[in-house]
């Protein structure tokens, strides 16, 4: 039996999208118009009519009671993110199969989370929505707001891969067209952050991860009050930097949600 | 715990109307849909439906999707037309309305976006409502707190909302009231307000829709054509889904009786003439008018057979009128005032067919309802003198059998004649063919005389010949030997035999 490497790359290339089953954008704005901000992030459909942002738009207003004059500055954050997203998507990816580290580090109201996992950038048909709500079922978490949070950090750090790898597939016809070698690695964080699988299922590894390393990969989750913002933040700090391995992509670590 | 819960249901049950159905337990209940009365008036929705929400617990177990309740003394009201509403399952209406999750590829290819990520949607925002139940649940407070892709979560609250699911009777309401009056998909039996019914509104902009809408088989959405141009519908749909659809001048304002009249008058009178038509029946325009009359549906009835129809029910109102055209109309507006369809009819008819055949046919109508009464009263009358009875029912009786045998003889009569004809007719054929028959005898005997003749004619020219060569022979024999002449001898008598 010949033990298949599963170093080997096997690279597919396909149209641009979210290596998700659903291809939805994980959207931020962060509007600040008279002193007053308004941060928020979420998923949108890149399918739904251009005129739905609008009505969104004025109906978050109108929910969250902010004037009138956040609208347009909404409107055009949203616009802008989406339009990003839809220029990537007539281009060529190239999905190899990897295994990359997600982070999740966040604050959300009075809870914070801390958490890495690998993902399979590969399988095009991972949810991350329905992995968010599976976590949040088994930490207990009752802050409904801190799923959506989860899921759009997700999202954002797959929008980066997934953009990357554009950019790596762009790079790699260039060369194509300048008659060198077609297999290069580039100097693209995703290509350095992927793990090595056959140092994890040789013929030495095992599926299981070694005991010393699992404090590394569980869950946190804290319920802080208010008044201890201060120490958490020093903590999250000391606790990244023993954890974090390599430079992943990290989102926003104050990802406040104007409640 | 199970005792307070049962104080306080007791408490919302002596409250609440006498409709409230609500069953105490202390584990949050599946709410029961209960069906509502039927005839109840929708501005005074009682609590159709009402629920004790989970008790409050202090522990934060549950999961995330479900709100402890704050005030267990709450009733949750819900619209009758949401009545089919349950926690358990999908309703066909969610399905009708809400595609996206049900059909096409993205719910069939996952289970996650389909029915299941639908499910867990309407449960939660349903029960962060719930949760708070005076109070308005916003889209962006929900949407906070579900995951998944806000476009989504919008359509379903939307499709909640409007259902009267969520933020029924919440505090700034003013608009939800509005709301319930508007139903483009009348499910069930009771549409709040039904005068507004005809009236078409876009699903879209929510604004009354103008001379055509677009409607959708699909999704049974109906656009007005702003929205149809500028493609505010969800994205599962595609301009081709959408079917124009106009609206009849009908449903902008229905015609009246008395301008229905004051048309079909019209038309009698001056024809074809519209301008004059729509002047005299006052505030419609010309094109109104056509249309109007065009859809009237009296056009197949114009070709009944009118007496039967106007049986004896015209007596009353034609028999006695000279004929002025005018009065007759005139008293036909009680008439087509009237509840009943079948004078409206017949006053219609009536007055189109002109006074005359209308009065003809009315007098016929009568004397063979005369015919008809008189029998039927002696009929009736034979219960109280048999004698009467009898001598006119036998009258009646030698009557018809007269005219019976009557028909009876012509009848008998007429087949003879026909059974002499085709007798007649038969011997004459049976002659000619006799004739025939001699013909041909006739002319065989002939043939069989010139076969005859023939033959003797033969005979005769073969003797003619054999006597011929007999003296030729008898010339050459005198120098010839005696052998040759008998050589030449037999042969012939031979052919002679034959």
């Amino acid at each position: 039996m010949k033990t298949v490497s599963l170093g080997a790359s096997r690279p597919s290339a396909v149209n641009f999208r979210m290596p998700t089953r659903d291809n939805l954008v994980p959207i931020r704005v962060d509007v600040e118009v008279d002193g007053q901000r308004y941060r928020d992030a979420f998923t949108w459909n890149p399918r739904d009519p251009d005129s739905e942002i609008i009505s969104f738009a004025k109906r978050t207003a109108k929910d969250l009671k902010l004037p009138a004059n956040f609208v347009p500055q909404m409107l055009q954050s949203i616009q802008g993110q989406l339009a990003e997203f839809r220029s990537y998507e007539g281009q060529e990816m190239q999905i190899k199969e990897k295994i990359v580290p997600l982070k999740i580090d966040l604050r959300v109201n009075n809870t914070v989370i801390r958490d890495q996992f690998l993902w399979d950038i590969s399988n095009l048909d991972s949810d991350p929505e329905e992995f968010v709500r599976t976590l949040c079922d088994d930490l207990n978490i009752t802050d409904p707001e801190v799923g959506p949070a989860i899921a759009v950090s997700i999202r954002e750090q797959l929008y980066e891969i997934a953009s990357q790898s554009v950019s790596v597939m762009r790079e790699k016809q260039m060369s194509k067209k300048g008659r060198r070698a077609p297999e290069f690695s580039s100097n693209s964080k995703a290509v350095n952050n992927a793990v090595d699988l056959f140092k994890y299922f040789g013929s030495k590894g095992s599926v299981i991860r070694k005991r010393k390393e699992w404090y590394l990969y569980e869950p946190v989750v804290d319920v802080v009050a208010s008044e201890e913002d201060g120490k958490e933040e020093a903590e999250e700090e000391s606790r990244r930097r023993e954890s974090c391995k390599s430079s992943v992509p990290l989102i926003d670590s104050d990802a406040e949600l104007q409640s | 715990m199970a005792t307070t819960a049962t104080t306080t249901v007791t408490v919302t049950v002596t409250a609440a109307a006498a409709t409230a159905n609500s069953v105490p337990t202390p584990t949050p209940p599946h709410p029961r849909p209960v069906a509502p009365p039927a005839l109840r008036a929708p501005s005074t929705l009682g609590p159709v439906k009402s629920e004790t929400p989970p008790t409050p617990s202090s522990s934060t177990a549950t999961a995330a999707a479900a709100a402890g309740a704050e005030d267990p003394s709450y009733i949750i009201t819900v619209p009758s037309y949401s009545a089919w509403f349950s926690f358990d399952s999908i309703h066909d209406t969610e399905r009708r309305l809400l595609p996206e999750f049900f059909e096409g590829e993205a719910a069939a290819a996952s289970g996650c976006r389909g029915p299941h990520a639908y499910k867990y949607y309407r449960d939660s925002l349903i029960r962060r409502f719930r949760a708070r139940p005076g109070r308005r649940l916003t889209l962006t407070e929900a949407r906070r707190g579900l995951v998944g892709d806000v476009g989504s979560v919008r359509r379903v609250f939307d499709f909640l909302e409007e259902w009267g699911l969520i933020n029924y009777g919440a505090l700034p309401s003013g608009s939800k009231q509005a709301k319930e009056k508007r139903e483009e998909v009348a499910q069930q039996s009771l549409l709040p307000s039904g005068a507004t019914v005809p009236r078409k509104l876009c699903t879209g902009c929510r604004t009354v829709c103008g001379l055509a809408y677009y409607a959708c088989d699909k999704a049974d959405i109906s656009l007005c054509t702003r929205c149809y141009v500028n493609n505010n519908y969800r994205p599962g749909l595609s301009p081709a889904n959408f079917k124009r659809v106009e609206i009849t001048e009908d449903a902008k304002s229905d015609w009246t009786d008395k301008e229905t009249l004051h048309l079909l008058e019209a038309v009698l009178h001056y024809g074809e003439d519209w301008k004059k038509v729509s002047e005299h029946v006052g505030s419609r325009l010309e094109k109104d008018c056509i249309a109007r009359f065009i859809r009237l549906p009296f056009g197949e009835q114009f070709m009944g057979p009118k007496e039967d129809r106007m049986g004896f029910e015209n007596n009353d109102d034609n028999t006695d009128e000279p004929g002025a055209d005018v009065s007759k109309r005139l008293r036909l507006t009680p008439l087509a005032d009237a509840s009943n369809p079948i004078m409206a009819q017949v006053a219609f008819l009536s007055a189109i067919v002109g006074s005359d055949v209308a009065s003809a046919a009315a007098q016929a109508a009568i004397s063979a309802q005369s015919r008809v009464d008189l029998n039927d009263s002696e009929i009736e009358t034979s219960i109280n003198s048999t004698k009467e009875e009898g001598s006119s029912h036998t009258n009646g009786l030698s009557v018809n059998d007269l005219l019976k045998e009557a028909a009876a003889n012509a009848r008998a009569q007429l087949e003879k004649e026909r059974n002499s004809i085709e007798q007649s007719l038969s011997n004459i054929v049976d002659v000619q063919m006799k004739e025939i028959q001699d013909k041909i005898c006739r002319f065989e005997q002939k043939e069989m005389l010139m076969e005859k003749e023939r033959q003797q004619l033969s005979c005769l020219r073969d003797l003619l010949f054999t006597d011929q060569l007999a003296v030729m022979q008898h010339q050459q024999r005198t120098p010839a030997a005696v052998t040759e002449c008998k050589g030449d001898e037999k042969p012939k008598p031979v052919a002679n035999m034959s």
